[in-house]
């Protein structure tokens, strides 16, 4: 296949003409950039297309992009949002110091940007922070889990990702309190990836090694529902609290049926929704925002479960 | 002769040498890893591992690569498990089409092969690298999975298809068996038939088998079709055990299906090396990983020893050659 010369005058007259017609866009409806760390994880999802929906709800179109947990991928989408002229950015960052010149650079440019979820470690770059508080929220799970364990016994934690924020927050949450009864005594830490497959897998090998645990502790609930099901094909889920954190869907039924002890129950659609009201605020001309505003976690067991649906929705 | 014939048979039972000394090691320090319920635990989770590094196996001997097979895997498994439990709606008959469990498996693995064989087909068609076509593939079949799962993961599949992941059969977990059957099926493909032959012909010198009159484009999109529906059946069993269809399954299994395949002992240039070999990789892999949990390693310990094993297969590997 070869280009002829003409093909290629037309293929670059096409391009101009489509740059030009998104810089006309400019004049038609405000447009809303949702950046999100990524959308290989159900919980992030329907952090993005709540956000997204919000902001359609306002009159703004709205556009996501996934950063796919790559901090460059995420600077290239800042420079897009940038040049094609969003009004405001919906932010979940891939990264607390690595994102942080990324949203410098949107406001610089004029484009404010809203922080969901996870926090950047700046307090002059993005125009607030909506952020869950995972550390207070594993801190209620932790409280909650030594009381159901009577203060002593066994127990795992299985870890996300060694490398996440949010993996030693909601860790070092749990331990603070747990760490204060010396008879709770901690037989395996291990890392399973916020991954479903890997905790049964994990899980499986640390029964081998551990037969004897009463209760485990999970940085998320796929992890949690993947030690659950370890501990049913071992035959001693009846014998071991399992406690999770996000409120997933079949982890909320799994409490209501008494397989999962408890968990951490986050709001995303209520900080998507927030971030999307500010920046409808911020374009209406209102400057003062709160730099840091914390949704808070609330514990979700078999007593308050009925209150709760998946993601708190 | 008879030193060098010697010497053959060692380097075939290097792999098996490596296994049964790492064994021997963690025994001595864990008493739990030498029990019964752990040894079907490693056989039940390296299974799926075992049935896509069979196909890797196929691809890499006829000197080529597939690094789509995770990919594959999560979408066939996400292809079985909504036609299972939704059906296919058609808006404009304002029907659904429902699926029973065979039906769905079926589809599963025809998805699975058929986006093997168009890696197949990119690949002789347009001679491209099987590297690119397969990466090219690795990023469109994530994409259809999300696309088909809109991010979320299938749940709640039922009984009757848990049992292809968590059944036990005869006293030997499902998951098992099915890798059994894959394994012997690929083994009898490789000695006894001449499919077999040709695999090793193109992967030991493509030219001189054309030549020769073997049709290579054809055996290279078999080859391509079989290592996708061998990542189907891995996608059926991960997602029959999680009882859940997860659009993130599957995550850089090809990494681990190559390490297994490299520890095997088959040559990443082509032409040499077996199935049995490869089995083997796997269940050294798979006792690494169980071993190091048993043991309460630190994970980040976990991941320089699970790379430096494969760093020392390669280079056992060179220097056996010299």
């Amino acid at each position: 296949m070869k280009l002829s010369s003409t093909k290629v005058f037309l293929l670059v007259l096409a391009l101009a003409l489509g740059c030009k017609q998104q810089e006309d866009k400019n004049s038609g409806p405000k447009k809303m950039a949702v950046i999100i760390s990524t959308l290989n994880n159900p919980w992030f999802v329907f952090l993005g297309e709540r956000a997204a929906a919000k902001a359609q709800e306002l009159g703004y179109e709205a556009k996501i992009f996934d950063s796919q947990n790559n901090t460059a991928l995420e600077a290239d989408h800042f420079d897009n949002v940038i040049v094609s002229g969003f009004d405001a950015v919906l932010f979940n960052p891939t990264d607390a110091d690595g994102s942080v010149v990324n949203v410098k650079k949107a406001k610089e440019a004029g484009i404010p940007v809203f922080c969901m979820d996870r926090e950047i470690n700046s307090l002059n770059a993005a125009t607030s922070q909506i952020l869950s508080d995972s550390y207070s929220g594993s801190i209620a799970v932790g409280a909650y889990f030594a009381q159901q364990l009577n203060k002593k016994g066994n127990y795992v934690e299985l870890l996300g990702l060694v490398g996440d924020n949010n993996t030693w927050a909601r860790s070092n949450g749990f331990h603070s309190v747990v760490d204060n009864y010396p008879e709770l005594k901690m037989v395996a830490q291990q890392n399973a990836d916020f991954d479903r497959n890997k905790a049964l897998e994990v899980m499986e090998s640390i029964i081998q090694s551990n037969p004897n645990i009463q209760g485990v502790f999970c940085g998320n609930d796929a992890m949690a529902m993947g030690a659950y099901q370890a501990l049913v094909g071992a035959g001693i889920a009846d014998s071991v609290k399992v406690f999770g954190f996000d409120g997933a869907d079949d982890v909320v039924s799994a409490i209501q049926e008494g397989k999962i002890t408890a968990t951490g129950m986050q709001f995303p659609n209520v900080m998507a929704e927030r971030a999307a009201i500010f920046a409808d605020e911020y374009i209406r001309g209102k400057r003062d925002f709160a730099q840091k505003i914390p949704v808070a976690v609330e514990l979700v067991t078999a007593e308050n479960v009925e209150n709760y649906a998946a993601y708190g929705e | 002769m008879i030193a060098t014939a010697t010497k053959d048979r060692l380097i075939k039972l290097q792999p098996l040498i490596a296994l049964f000394v790492m064994c021997l090691a963690i025994s001595i320090l864990s008493d739990k890893f030498l029990t019964v319920n752990n040894g079907w635990n490693i056989l039940r989770q390296i299974s799926v591992n075992i049935c896509i590094s069979v196909g890797m196996t196929l691809v890499i001997l006829t000197r080529g690569i597939d690094l789509s097979v995770g990919s594959i895997l999560a979408f066939a498994g996400a292809v079985g498990a909504g036609l299972l439990k939704f059906g296919i709606d058609v808006p404009s008959e304002n029907v659904n089409i429902g699926f029973t469990l065979l039906g769905a498996i079926i589809a599963a693995i025809v998805v699975g092969g058929a986006l093997g064989w168009f890696n197949g087909f990119a690949i002789t068609r347009f001679k491209a690298p099987a590297f690119v076509v397969t990466l090219a593939m690795l990023t469109m079949a994530r994409g259809f999975t999300m696309l088909y799962t809109e991010g979320f993961p299938i749940n709640g599949l039922g009984d009757h298809f848990g049992f292809i992941g968590t059944g036990w059969f005869l006293g030997v977990p499902f998951p098992v068996w099915i890798t059994a059957v894959v394994v012997l099926l690929a083994v009898f493909l490789t000695n006894k038939t001449p499919l077999g032959r040709y695999i090793y012909a193109i992967g030991g010198n493509e030219n001189a088998a054309l030549l020769s009159g073997i049709n290579t484009k054809r055996v290279k999109m078999i080859v391509y079709t079989l290592s996708g529906i061998t990542a189907a059946i891995g996608g059926l069993m991960v997602t029959s055990r999680l009882d859940s269809a997860q659009p993130n399954a599957g995550l850089s299994y090809e990494l681990d299906a190559i390490a297994a395949v490299v520890i095997g002992g088959t040559s990443l240039s082509g032409g040499k090396g077996s199935i049995w070999g490869t089995v083997l990789g796997a269940v050294i892999i798979g006792v690494l990983n169980n071993g190091l949990v048993l043991l309460n390693v630190s994970p980040f310990w976990q991941q320089v020893v699970k790379g430096a094993v494969i760093l020392l297969a390669v280079i056992m590997d060179k220097t056996n050659k010299e």
